[in-house]
């Protein structure tokens, strides 16, 4: 259980209210029209709206992790935090390697790295 | 509880004396694997190669039926569980540690590579295929002005996010948006029956009352967050009219009546009609809408194995056996459901919104 205070409330209820405000704001960054303000940016209004919701849900995640899962604050906060990030270095490879990859990959290769070539 | 009586005989179908420590002669998780396997082995055999045999179907439910038997025995064993042995990890780097909020974390962490798998693929498919938008922006084919344009009748294979149809208007939205308010207050439920399970000044009815209602209220806002998701895919519902708000009369028609469905080789949205000639663009999305239903319906999976094992919670609650000992069972139940909120965390803007 959490042993600190956030402002000088009860760090649950903080999160809580914390969550509801930015959920609240990814939904009025999908609802409000944002083309003038991409416009100055140079951008389209889907590019702003990306960043807003990436830039949102970091937060979140954190705030659920870190005080929700007891992540900070508690005796066994650091080992079990490190144990959280463990599968880090796998996701951040599947995340580049196979999200960014292009679905045409198999195909649009040079001949040498296609599977059955291998170059010979 | 470390005064483990080796002359003791624990019942391996329960109910359980925990003093003489954990029954490890329990026969429930080989049983509720093998009705697992049983069960797994009757699907595939009833689907061959896209051929439906029926004949297996008794296997299936054969496994349902071990599964469900081992369940109960598991239960039964459970019921008696005081809080008194919660075996300590004594190794390094988990020394000191409940060796099962450990593996509760391990089990947390396999998840999250789960979950990485199907949003590096929507990353992939997402970014790689061209947006139906763009390719009916580009216009409708003509041999010399417009040789890359869509032609009417003909399929374009291109990724359509279910946001074009759900993120359309606040009524579409409101499924979704709602959910996720649920699931941070059900986040919130669960972290608030197990403060009141921990707190040890606290008058045993009061505890009762609390943690019985919190652990409701979780319960309530996790089937209210699988019906809006069966709302939203298969049902749609009904906007009345509400004339001094400028509210007309519509339906919100489902996804599946959209025609947003994985086997979708010839879908339309509204939007894609050509203004001057009336023709319809039409598109295979396949991938886009496989991509939306497996990853939000292994989330919503999740939601339901959530909703079973609160189900037990609530009911142990409402005997009343919660106790400052034994409220640990609550903060490892708790992790997996902020886990389940996490991912929807990334779920609800990437796959609903953007």
């Amino acid at each position: 259980m959490a042993h600190y205070k956030i402002l000088g409330k009860d760090p649950y209820w903080m999160n809580f209210y914390g969550l509801m405000l930015l959920t609240l704001i990814e939904v009025a960054a999908v609802g409000l029209d944002l083309s003038d303000f991409a416009a100055s940016y140079d951008t389209t209004e889907k590019v702003v709206t990306l960043w807003i919701l990436t830039i949102i849900a970091i937060p979140k995640f954190i705030m659920i992790a870190a005080i929700f899962m007891h992540l900070y604050g508690d005796a066994d906060s650091k080992i079990l935090t490190l144990t959280a990030l463990f599968p880090a270095f796998f996701i951040i490879i599947m995340v580049l390697f196979i999200g960014l990859t292009h679905p045409d990959a198999t195909t649009g290769l040079p001949d040498w790295c296609r599977p059955g070539t291998y170059g010979l | 509880m470390s005064d483990h009586d080796d002359h003791h005989a624990p019942q391996p179908w329960g109910p359980h004396d925990w003093h003489h420590g954990a029954p490890h002669n329990s026969f429930s998780p080989l049983f509720l694997s093998m009705g697992v396997a049983i069960s797994l082995f009757g699907l595939a055999a009833a689907w061959d190669y896209g051929t439906y045999n029926p004949g297996h179907i008794p296997t299936i439910l054969l496994g349902l039926l071990v599964v469900g038997f081992s369940m109960f025995i598991w239960w039964r064993q459970d019921i008696s569980f005081d809080g008194h042995y919660d075996p300590i990890s004594t190794g390094t780097p988990f020394r000191g540690i409940q060796v099962r909020k450990v593996a509760t974390w391990v089990f947390l962490m396999s998840e999250m590579m789960v979950f990485t798998s199907l949003f590096s693929t929507y990353m992939r498919y997402r970014l790689g295929i061209e947006n139906c938008g763009t390719v009916f922006e580009r216009g409708m084919f003509d041999p010399v002005t417009n040789p890359t344009g869509w032609q009417e009748g003909v399929a374009v294979t291109c990724f359509e996010p279910a946001s074009h149809l759900i993120a359309s208007s606040w009524w579409h939205l409101a499924p979704g948006a709602v959910n996720t308010f649920a699931l941070i207050l059900s986040s919130f439920t669960v972290v608030q029956a197990l403060r009141y399970a921990k707190m040890p000044d606290l008058d045993e009815e009061a505890r009762r009352k609390k943690v019985y209602r919190y652990l409701a209220s979780t319960w309530c806002l996790a089937v209210l967050f699988l019906t809006l998701k069966m709302v939203e895919w298969f049902v749609g519902f009904y906007v009345p009219e509400i004339s001094f708000i400028g509210l007309h009369e519509h339906d919100i028609v489902s996804l599946v009546d959209e025609g947003y469905t994985i086997n979708a080789d010839h879908y339309q949205h509204h939007s894609y009609i050509d203004e001057a000639t009336g023709a319809h663009m039409v598109a295979n999305i396949q991938v886009s809408a496989s991509l939306f239903y497996v990853t939000t319906g292994t989330h919503g999976a999740h939601v339901a194995g959530g909703i079973i094992g609160l189900t037990y919670m609530t009911f142990k609650a409402w005997k009343g056996l919660y106790t400052p000992a034994n409220a640990v069972s609550i903060e490892y139940f708790g992790l997996y459901w902020h886990f389940v909120d996490l991912i929807w965390v990334l779920v609800f803007p990437f796959f609903y919104l953007y």
